[in-house]
């Protein structure tokens, strides 16, 4: 048992940290797209059943795997997995999608993150074309993304060094560590993030009627576009796809980060309400805060119509593009779209420097490399890894890795958790582990939610995209032949990471001679 | 704004806002 390991400053430090990881660009931009498209306020009901039925379940479970890895000297899911199957060598390989996945989603988010940074620059500085129209802005930005040589950019430079600047601050924090750096952020950004959230929303709920010859474009009607229910919409299985879905892209559940981040809890820090506690807070930053800007806003400049064709633009068109277009159309519409970018900004890197979190504490806990020597190594791997995606954005390198990083390991890795936690722990010794420490009882209806509901729901939406988009995608169906090359490239930056770490995860554990290790399940006292 | 889009929003906002003050103010109740 390792005498060394870090552990968070306070309990909020580290709920500010989780929920830091959990709020991201998907709570500003995907959401409101997401309910807009599927049935707007009747949206809310497979939402919030997934909230209560998945979201929360899984909160607790990775908060509490997280506490009992830490109590144990380590924070990934490899050597817990392992140590509650008795070193089950197939276990600790399932759990090493925990380490892989989010160091994925890190490569091609830290790009995009940079992209926001960028864009506030811009802002600030009155350089972004906020008056030209949505071609000069689509112009902007494939310009700006190094897809096309115009008079706005004649190389990818200022990308990529905005991409060097983010890069170089994730892993700054990273290599200060959870108390000293990821904390820190966490406890200053978060605060600002959420002035900078209400300042833009009170800023769109005063918007009014802005063309007094539409007096129905106007923010009750956009609010009514928003949460007029289409009950019909309920009828629909994509419609509780799409929410389930949300539930894990915004909660940053299936990852592994949570598990890495509670393990730098206290021995007996409650996990109950803190889980909670940081659901909670990304919540009211996704539905209150999310919800009331980006749709809002479009509907009162572009109409229902409009605001449709913009939902099912894409996430970089409506950050991207429709924003800063919106911003064009008000007064001091530079410093609001600053400060949008700003939020995005902030939102991104909370949530990036946790990616990488479950990857250092593998190599510190398991391979006993120091902090400062494992930021490098991965700032080093990472640095590389993301070149590709800069260099050959065009080529469909971003959507391979998010349906890997970002969608099939996501769902597979809670799959295979919540199982462990309900059927190779129990659900009895579970339920009591959980509680160590607990400032609230939960329900015991969680007790049949955790054991079955949350499975077989899980089950359900793997079986689902699995069918949807497993085959076409994995047949490169809608991919360009001249594209296949670097999809392929993709995949074997992917499955090359995963086969790394499940050797050197068997390599650990044959070294550090854990055969005999077991995971004291539940602490006691 | 029309009652049922109403309706929905409050319960959406109300929903989420009393996990949110439940949670935090169980946190920072004086033991």
């Amino acid at each position: 048992m390792s005498n060394h390991r870090e552990q968070w400053g306070s309990k909020l430090g580290a709920i500010l940290a989780v929920a830091g990881s959990a709020v991201g660009l998907g709570n500003f931009l995907r959401f409101p797209a997401k309910a807009a498209l599927n049935g707007g306020g009747a949206f809310m009901i497979p939402y919030l059943v997934a909230l209560f039925l998945l979201g929360i379940p899984l909160m607790w479970i990775e908060w509490t795997l997280g506490r009992m890895g830490g109590r144990n000297g380590f924070g990934t899911a490899t050597s817990i997995f392992a140590a509650v199957t008795r070193n089950s060598t197939a276990a600790r390989i399932l759990g090493a999608i925990g380490i892989v996945g989010p160091f994925i989603i890190l490569i091609y988010y830290t790009f995009i993150e940079s992209w926001t940074l960028a864009y506030a620059y811009f802002a600030f500085t009155g350089t972004l074309p906020t008056t030209g129209g949505q071609p000069e802005l689509r112009t902007f930005l494939s310009g700006f993304q190094g897809l096309e040589q115009n008079t706005y950019f004649s190389h990818i430079g200022p990308a990529y060094l905005f991409f060097t600047i983010t890069f170089i601050l994730n892993f700054f924090f990273i290599y200060r560590g959870v108390r000293g750096g990821i904390e820190k952020l966490s406890r200053i950004g978060m605060p600002i993030l959420l002035i900078l959230a209400v300042v833009l929303v009170v800023r769109t709920l005063t918007l009014g009627t802005p063309d007094p010859a539409r007096p129905d474009l106007s923010i009750p009607n956009a609010l009514n576009f928003i949460w007029t229910p289409d009950i019909e919409s309920l009828g629909n299985a994509r419609v509780w796809l799409e929410a389930a879905g949300q539930m894990f892209f915004t909660l940053s559940i299936g990852m592994g980060v949570i598990i890495a981040y509670a393990s730098y809890l206290k021995k007996d820090e409650d996990v109950v309400l803190s889980g909670l506690s940081a659901a909670s807070t990304n919540e009211f930053c996704e539905v209150i805060l999310g919800g009331s800007v980006v749709i809002p806003a479009a509907f009162v400049f572009f109409g229902a119509v409009g605001t449709m064709e913009i939902a099912r633009s894409g996430l970089f068109n409506i950050g991207f593009v429709t924003m800063p277009l919106i911003f064009g159309k008000i007064p001091l519409g530079a410093l609001f779209a600053g400060i949008w970018f700003l939020l995005l900004f902030i939102a991104g890197i909370t949530s990036s420097v946790s990616m990488v979190q479950p990857a250092m504490s593998f190599l510190q806990d398991e391979l006993k490399i120091s902090r400062e020597k494992a930021a490098l190594i991965l700032g080093g791997i990472a640095f590389l890894a993301c070149q590709p995606v800069i260099f050959f954005l065009g080529h469909g390198i971003v959507d391979e890795l998010d349906f890997w990083g970002g969608t099939v390991f996501l769902v597979l890795f809670a799959t295979i958790e919540t199982i462990i936690f309900g059927w190779v722990i129990g659900i009895e010794k579970a339920w009591e582990e959980m509680h160590q420490g607990a400032e609230i009882r939960v329900p015991r209806i969680y007790r049949f939610i955790i054991k079955y509901v949350t499975p077989i729901y899980l089950l359900v939406i793997l079986g689902a995209w699995g069918y949807q988009q497993f085959v076409p995608t994995i047949l490169m169906t809608s991919v360009a032949e001249a594209d296949r090359p670097y999809i392929w490239g993709a995949r074997a930056l992917v499955f090359g990471m995963l086969a790394l770490v499940i050797v050197l995860t068997i390599y650990a554990a044959k070294r550090l001679k854990r055969s005999t290790t077991t995971v004291e399940v539940v602490h006691e006292n | 704004m029309k009652t049922e889009a109403l309706i929905f929003m409050a319960l959406s906002w109300g929903s989420i806002l009393a996990l949110l003050l439940f949670s935090y103010i169980r946190m920072f109740r004086k033991k």
